[in-house]
């Protein structure tokens, strides 16, 4: 083997050694994802929090036009960022008659509650 | 090998295909021209594969394992999301990439360029309908023009070299979603690209294929991200005063000029932003506001240093380029390589002082990603000195 050939099979074995590491330690690989990447939901509950997928659900199956979220959850910069964004094209309007509160958060006089999930409460109202 | 400029040309019709998608997006054509623009852009990637399999055959089996992961990876990193997927998806619903002049989310940087969101929501628009992993494939095909083009340049051992760099360098952020490891690739590329047409005024016989791939190179450079434009206007204002020095302004000024025209889709892009009141987070009227006080403090300059200048990786690539010159000395390069990479550092030194969010989250959370230019840039150049003969343009 030459000298050139040597080298380049050291560097094929550091390169395949730097692809190993960052299937494993870095890229975040699932394999319920790649056994079906194409599906339409294909790795949502890995990369996004329950309560965004459950917003998701409820604007869905009552076909809304546009929500709002309670004071709380925009407070949860993380949570009202992956809501908003998993939602689009659906958007936020801060005059909505929709509102999602988290679950533990005490429901306004004012608002009638539409639907009860795991995390959110859909309400029906307009949110000061 | 395959000859008659195989590479180069591959690279410049797939990087001349992710330009024109965006300009279509721009132009607002018709959905079926985004679609036949991204299959032509699929058909040359596997022209590329099977026109001979084993010619740069270790790229087409990485790049294949790097596609393959890709797959199973769904996009779950903050910026990702919030940012550049989240305007892949505006774009893929909205049909325009001029959706943002609402500055709906305004957290998610309306006024960043969008040429790969662009381009992953047209790959989206192909398989007809939006999912959390395969628009971000396309982040990957935007690395094939400069890796292509690296065959070119590098040969034989030291390709596999450059692709161990590249994976050391850029590594996880090739598949991930952000946008930083392009731009470390495309800039190293257009600042070789750069010093070779201009600087060291290379003829080949194929100038005007050159001089085509690095207008399209430094177009997607901008196009990126806004550090893009930074550096780019670095590699312009740097070769401009060497090439005075040298003497050799009237020779290249016309090439210099016609190579400027890559600014105009940035320009017109800032322009639009400008009119809708999109304001950049960074550079904006409190700039001053927010540097002045933070500049006169010499801890917050200590602290961008151990940032930049302690980052394992910069040191490294500083290591690798100071033994690889001092083993084969090329001061032209050298100075060429500092200087283009201490301005950059001296201007994202300005603007993580400048930023309008606390200083050492700042620091904390970009300046190793953004670093990631730099780091690669002095790997890459040490490389290309390491080649025997100073590796020229193809003849």
């Amino acid at each position: 083997m030459t000298k050139e050939k040597k080298i380049k099979f050291f560097f094929v074995i550091v390169c395949l050694l730097q692809i190993f590491y960052i299937f494993y330690f870095r890229s975040g690989f699932q394999p319920e994802v790649i056994r079906n990447p194409f599906d339409k939901e294909a790795g949502i509950n890995f990369a996004l929090p329950a309560e965004a997928i459950e917003a998701k659900n409820i604007i869905n199956s009552n076909n809304l036009k546009d929500f709002y979220l309670s004071n709380k959850i925009k407070e949860n910069i993380y949570l009202y960022q992956r809501i908003l964004e998993f939602n689009y094209p659906i958007k936020i309007n801060k005059n909505s008659d929709f509102v999602f509160i988290l679950i533990r958060e005490e429901i306004p006089n004012k608002c009638k509650k539409l639907k009860k999930g795991n995390f959110l409460i859909l309400l029906k109202c307009k949110y000061d | 090998m395959i000859k008659n400029f195989f590479h180069e040309k591959v690279s410049l019709l797939l990087s001349f295909l992710i330009l024109s998608n965006y300009l279509f997006l721009s132009l607002n054509f018709p959905e079926i021209i985004i679609k036949i623009n991204f299959v032509l852009f699929l058909v040359t990637v596997l022209f590329f594969y099977f026109n001979n399999l084993v010619d740069n055959f270790y790229l087409k089996l990485f790049f294949l394992l790097m596609f393959l992961i890709a797959l199973g990876t769904p996009t779950y990193e903050w910026d990702p999301r919030s940012i550049w997927l989240f305007h892949a998806k505006r774009i893929f619903y909205d049909g325009s990439i001029f959706s943002v002049a609402d500055n709906y989310a305004s957290f998610s940087h309306n006024e960043y360029p969008n040429l790969v969101p662009a381009f992953s929501s047209s790959l989206a628009t192909l398989l007809g309908y939006w999912n959390e992993v395969l628009p971000k494939l396309s982040f990957l095909f935007m690395y094939l023009p400069p890796l292509i083009l690296s065959f070119a340049i590098f040969k034989n051992e030291k390709y596999i070299i450059f692709l161990s760099l590249v994976f050391f360098f850029i590594g996880k952020y090739l598949i991930n979603g952000w946008a930083d490891g392009l731009v470390a690739v495309y800039f190293s590329l257009s600042a070789l690209l750069m010093y070779l047409l201009i600087i060291e005024n290379q003829k080949n016989g194929k100038d005007t294929l050159y001089f085509l791939l690095a207008f399209c190179f430094f177009v997607i450079l901008t196009l990126i991200k806004n550090e893009g434009i930074a550096l780019l206007l670095i590699l312009f204002v740097v070769t401009f005063f060497i090439i005075i020095f040298k003497g050799k302004l009237k020779n290249n000024i016309y090439n210099l000029f016609y190579l400027s025209f890559s600014f105009i889709p940035i320009i017109l892009w800032k322009y639009f932003c400008f009119l809708n009141g999109i304001e950049n987070d960074y550079i904006n009227s409190n700039f001053f506001v927010n540097l002045l006080p933070r500049i006169s403090d010499f801890e917050n300059i200590k602290l961008i240093g151990y940032f930049i200048f302690l980052n394992e990786k910069f040191l490294i690539s500083l290591v690798f380029l100071s033994i690889v010159f001092w083993i084969k000395k090329n001061s032209n390069l050298l100075i060429y390589v500092f200087t283009i990479n201490l301005l950059y550092i001296l201007i994202i030194s300005l603007i993580f002082l400048a930023t309008p969010v606390d200083f050492y989250f700042q620091l904390d959370s970009a300046a190793a990603r953004i670093v990631k230019s730099i780091n690669f840039c002095l790997a890459f150049f040490a490389l290309y000195n390491l080649n025997a003969k100073n590796v020229q343009l193809s003849k």
